[in-house]
C-alpha cells in the first residue's frame, strides 16, 4: 500500500465526517439568530433542544427556543424585524415560528404565550403583512396589526 | 353584621371570583403619539377587535369578552414586564456627496446622534445598508454603496464600537428613496440606512 492510498475504512469514516459537517452547517443555515436578549434580571432560562441554559444580556435566540422566568425574573429582547418583547416573573414563552427577510420585510411570527406577563411593541413583520404576527395563548389566538400590547396568561 | 357589610362582602367575593376565573387578559397600549394599532382576539368561536388605546379583552371559561382597563391597572399587572422592555430600535439616514463615500456636512453632524444612540445601549446590533442614485453603471454603484456602508462601520469602530455587532450591505441603486429614471443624480438616494437595536 503506497502512502497516497487511503484505507477503505478511513475513506468511509471521512465520508461520514464530511456528511455530518455538511449536515451541521445546513442546520446552522436553517436556524439563524432571530433575537438578542437586551435586558435580564433574576432567574431567566432558555430551553433549547431539551437542554436548559441560564440566559444573559447579549445572548442570541433561535426559532423554537423557550424562555422561562423565575419568581424574581424578567427579560427583554429585540427581534431582527425590530419587534421588542419583554416578560415579567413566572412567565413561559415559546418562540414557535419566526422568519423574516430584511430585504423585503416579508415574514411571519408565532409566539406561544404559555403563562405569565408579556409586553410587545410590534416591528416590520406586523407592519408589512397584516396577520403575519400572531400570539397564541392556551385559550385564544391574537392577530397583531402594528401596535403595542400586553398579554397576561394564568 | 349589618346588611351593608354583608352586601360589601358579597360584592368583593364576586369581584375576586371574576378575577380568579379569568384565564387570559389582553390590552392594547397607546403609541407615544396617542394613537393605537389593533389586536384581534379569536377564542375559536368568535373574533373580537381591540383597536383603541387601553382597549382590553379577557378570556373567561374559554370565551372572549371586553373588559375595562386603564393605565393604572396595566401598570399594576404588567409593571415588571414593561420595566424589562429594551430600548426600542432606532432608524437613521445619512447622506453622501455625489460619487463619494464622504458624508454631507448635515449628515456629518447627524452622525453624532447615531453614535450616541448606539452608545447608550448595553448590547447592540447595527445594520448599515448603503445606497446610490442611478448615475453611473450598476456594478460601479453596487461597489460604491458597499463602500458607503463600510465607511460608516469604520467610523463607528474608530469611535470605539464593536465591529462584530455592525453588519454592512450595499444595494446600489436598487432600493431608491426617490424613484428616478436611469442616470439621474439624486441627493436623496445617495445614502446609508442605519438600524440600531
Amino acid at each position: 500500500m503506497t502512502p497516497s492510498k487511503t484505507h477503505p475504512v478511513v475513506k468511509a469514516a471521512m465520508i461520514v465526517v464530511g456528511a455530518v459537517l455538511l449536515w451541521s452547517a445546513q442546520a446552522r443555515a436553517d436556524n439563524p439568530r432571530i433575537a438578542q436578549i437586551k435586558t435580564a434580571a433574576g432567574q431567566v432560562t432558555i430551553v433549547r433542544g431539551g437542554g436548559n441554559v441560564a440566559a444573559k444580556v447579549g445572548d442570541f435566540l433561535y426559532e423554537k427556543d423557550v424562555i422561562q422566568t423565575g419568581g424574581d425574573g424578567s427579560v427583554g429582547l429585540t427581534f431582527t424585524d425590530n419587534t421588542a418583547m419583554s416578560a415579567g416573573p413566572d412567565s413561559e414563552i415559546a418562540l414557535s415560528e419566526y422568519r423574516f427577510d430584511s430585504s423585503n420585510f416579508n415574514g411571519a411570527m408565532l409566539t406561544d404565550m404559555r403563562r405569565g406577563t408579556l409586553a410587545m411593541v410590534s416591528g416590520d413583520i406586523a407592519r408589512s403583512t397584516p396577520g403575519a404576527m400572531r400570539v397564541k395563548t392556551p385559550t385564544a389566538i391574537l392577530g397583531v396589526r402594528g401596535t403595542r400590547f400586553v398579554v397576561w396568561v394564568k | 353584621m349589618t346588611l351593608r357589610y354583608a352586601l360589601l362582602a358579597a360584592m368583593l367575593a364576586l369581584t375576586l371570583s371574576a378575577c380568579a376565573s379569568r384565564q387570559a387578559l389582553f390590552t392594547v397600549m397607546p403609541n407615544p403619539d396617542g394613537s393605537a394599532g389593533a389586536v384581534t382576539v379569536d377564542d375559536g368561536q368568535k373574533s373580537m377587535m381591540l383597536d383603541w388605546p387601553w382597549a382590553a379583552g379577557e378570556i373567561v371559561k374559554g370565551s372572549a369578552r371586553p373588559v375595562a382597563m386603564d393605565q393604572a391597572q396595566v401598570d399594576q399587572i404588567f409593571g415588571a414586564a414593561l420595566a424589562a422592555r429594551p430600548i426600542l430600535p432606532s432608524h437613521f439616514r445619512l447622506y453622501f456627496e455625489s460619487d463619494t463615500d464622504t458624508l454631507t456636512p448635515d449628515s456629518e453632524t447627524k452622525y453624532k446622534s447615531v453614535f450616541e444612540d448606539i452608545r447608550q445601549r448595553k448590547v447592540y446590533e447595527v445594520e448599515v445598508v448603503g445606497h446610490t442614485d442611478t448615475a453611473g453603471d450598476l456594478k460601479y454603484n453596487q461597489t460604491l454603496s458597499l463602500a458607503r456602508a463600510n465607511f460608516i462601520r469604520e467610523k463607528l469602530v474608530q469611535d470605539g464600537l464593536d465591529r462584530k455587532s455592525i453588519s454592512v450591505a450595499g444595494r446600489g441603486p436598487l432600493d431608491p428613496r426617490v424613484k428616478t429614471g436611469p442616470d439621474v443624480h439624486e441627493q436623496m438616494n445617495r445614502r446609508v440606512e442605519i438600524t440600531v437595536r
